[in-house]
């Protein structure tokens, strides 16, 4: 086995790296899962509903609350705009997402083992919110403003964590310092495709093309294809 | 009309000036009313892609629209039920240029590596004649709302017969992922939108070794795909 995929992460790595980016990092002080009976909650989910529904920019104020059930003077005392209420919802969605990959990240991992686990949380967090995987994979990106650097800086941790496959000197010449970067865009570009194609529930079968597309420029195609048969043999032994 | 017609139709030059656009004659003119229609249809188009490429989607409104494009709202109206319908309509017209283009470059060569190479060749280089155009067809239409989401990702497949060679061309083809091209084409754009992002549409030319590797990565793996990256980027070769 090529040294990157067995080599460990350093053990400050991933609490330095998603404090760098200020995200979110726990799931301990959210609610979990959403509480129906906390109009600031509901209020998240409407807005990620009816942005799944009609995209962001065309969503109004009157549109979440009357998804929420909720009238527009309490909207107005949990949140100053529509753009603030879309933030709070994707550092909800931030928080899970991260709080996902702290749950699998272990200093003592190797790499490519990290790469698997994190992967499959992933695809299982989006696959178990539908409409929160929409809001934050496809408004998200185009929203601008605070909750497009939210998504940006999730997606850089990820980046981070992939970038350390590349940990042998060697391999510094070999490959593009834009593999992690383009690895991420082929992972994410088939993940959008599947939510908006409704398949948003079957996105944890994507796991074997995932794990390939994001270690094949560290370890080769033959070691990724075998993470990706390892993978896939990890999720369906848990799922049964 | 031809597609070149179109293709010139859509062009725009470079940021900062003003291309004037063709209006049929004013007062009584004699030009049969399908082709007086037909360039409304044009300007109306090509003033979706400034405007929206200027201000927006969110913030682009009809009023917007008929003003860039010298037409009343009227006839807007009779051509497009709204702002979305003619979005969508100027993002079909721009996605049709840039696919002839790529399939017209990707068909004259031989042998997958190079049809690849010049079929990317070709999309970063319309790209940077034509910010205004990347900008749309690549990063203003996810703020469109699902519709015109479903029509990107449309577009987007439209490129998978030019991946999936790869997968007759590689020795290990078969044994490849399900999603193997889509994920291809997701890297591909997605290192181009990034220097969209930052500005350097105009020198997208320059990205074609990064999106050569992406393409050639999961195909033939990491060697084989900088050699052959390498191989094509030698002044010696073509």
């Amino acid at each position: 086995m090529p040294p990157s995929s067995s080599a460990p992460i350093g053990p400050k790595d991933l609490g330095v790296l998603i404090e760098d980016e200020r995200l979110p990092a726990g799931r301990e002080d959210l609610l979990e899962p959403l509480d129906p009976h906390s109009q600031r909650e509901r209020l998240l989910v409407a807005i990620a509903e009816a942005s799944a529904e009609k995209g962001y920019t065309a969503t109004t104020i009157a549109d979440i609350c009357a998804t929420a059930g909720v009238s527009r003077a309490t909207f107005y005392e949990l949140f100053k705009d529509k753009d603030d209420c879309f933030h709070a919802a994707m550092e909800l969605s931030l928080a899970d997402a991260m709080g996902g990959i702290v749950a699998v990240y272990s200093p003592d991992k190797p790499w490519a083992k990290m790469v698997r686990d994190a992967a499959r949380s992933f695809l299982e967090l989006l696959a178990s919110r539908p409409t929160f995987a929409r809001m934050a994979m496809i408004e998200a990106p185009s929203a601008g403003g605070r909750s497009y650097e939210l998504y940006a800086s999730g997606k850089r941790v990820l980046q981070s964590l992939l970038e350390r496959g590349r940990d042998d000197p060697m391999e510094e010449e070999a490959i593009p310092s834009s593999a992690a970067r383009a690895a991420l865009a082929a992972a994410e570009s088939l993940i959008v495709g599947q939510i908006l194609a409704g398949n948003t529930e079957r996105l944890p079968e994507l796991l074997p093309d995932v794990v390939y597309i994001t270690t094949v420029p560290y370890l080769g195609q033959e070691e990724a294809l075998r993470q990706a048969r390892e993978a896939e043999r990890e999720r369906t032994a848990a799922d049964s | 009309m031809s597609a070149r017609r179109r293709t010139a139709e859509l062009a725009r030059p470079p940021e900062g000036r003003r291309r004037e656009h063709w209006r049929p004659p004013r007062g009584r003119h004699r030009l049969p009313p399908e082709v007086i229609a037909r360039s409304q249809r044009e300007r109306l188009l090509a003033a979706a892609i400034d405007v929206v490429a200027e201000k927006g989607y969110a913030a682009t409104t009809v009023a917007d629209l008929t003003k860039e494009a010298g037409i009343s709202r009227t006839t807007f109206y009779e051509m497009f039920e709204d702002k979305g319908a003619c979005f969508l309509a100027a993002y079909e017209a721009a996605v049709d240029v840039l696919t002839r283009r790529v399939a017209t470059a990707f068909e004259a060569e031989q042998g997958w590596l190079a049809r690849v190479r010049a079929g990317l060749e070709a999309l970063l280089s319309s790209l940077a004649a034509e910010p205004r155009l990347a900008r749309l067809a690549l990063v203003d239409v996810g703020s469109a709302g699902p519709a015109a989401q479903r029509r990107y990702r449309a577009a987007l497949q439209r490129m998978t017969p030019f991946f999936d060679e790869g997968r007759d061309y590689a020795p290990n083809g078969r044994a490849l992922p399900a999603n193997t091209s889509r994920m291809a084409i997701g890297a591909v754009i997605g290192l181009i939108v990034d220097e969209i992002e930052e500005g350097r549409t105009e020198r997208l030319s320059e990205l074609l070794p990064e999106v050569l590797f992406a393409t050639y990565l999961p195909y033939l793996g990491p060697e084989a795909a900088a050699r052959e990256v390498g191989e094509d980027a030698a002044p010696a070769g073509k």
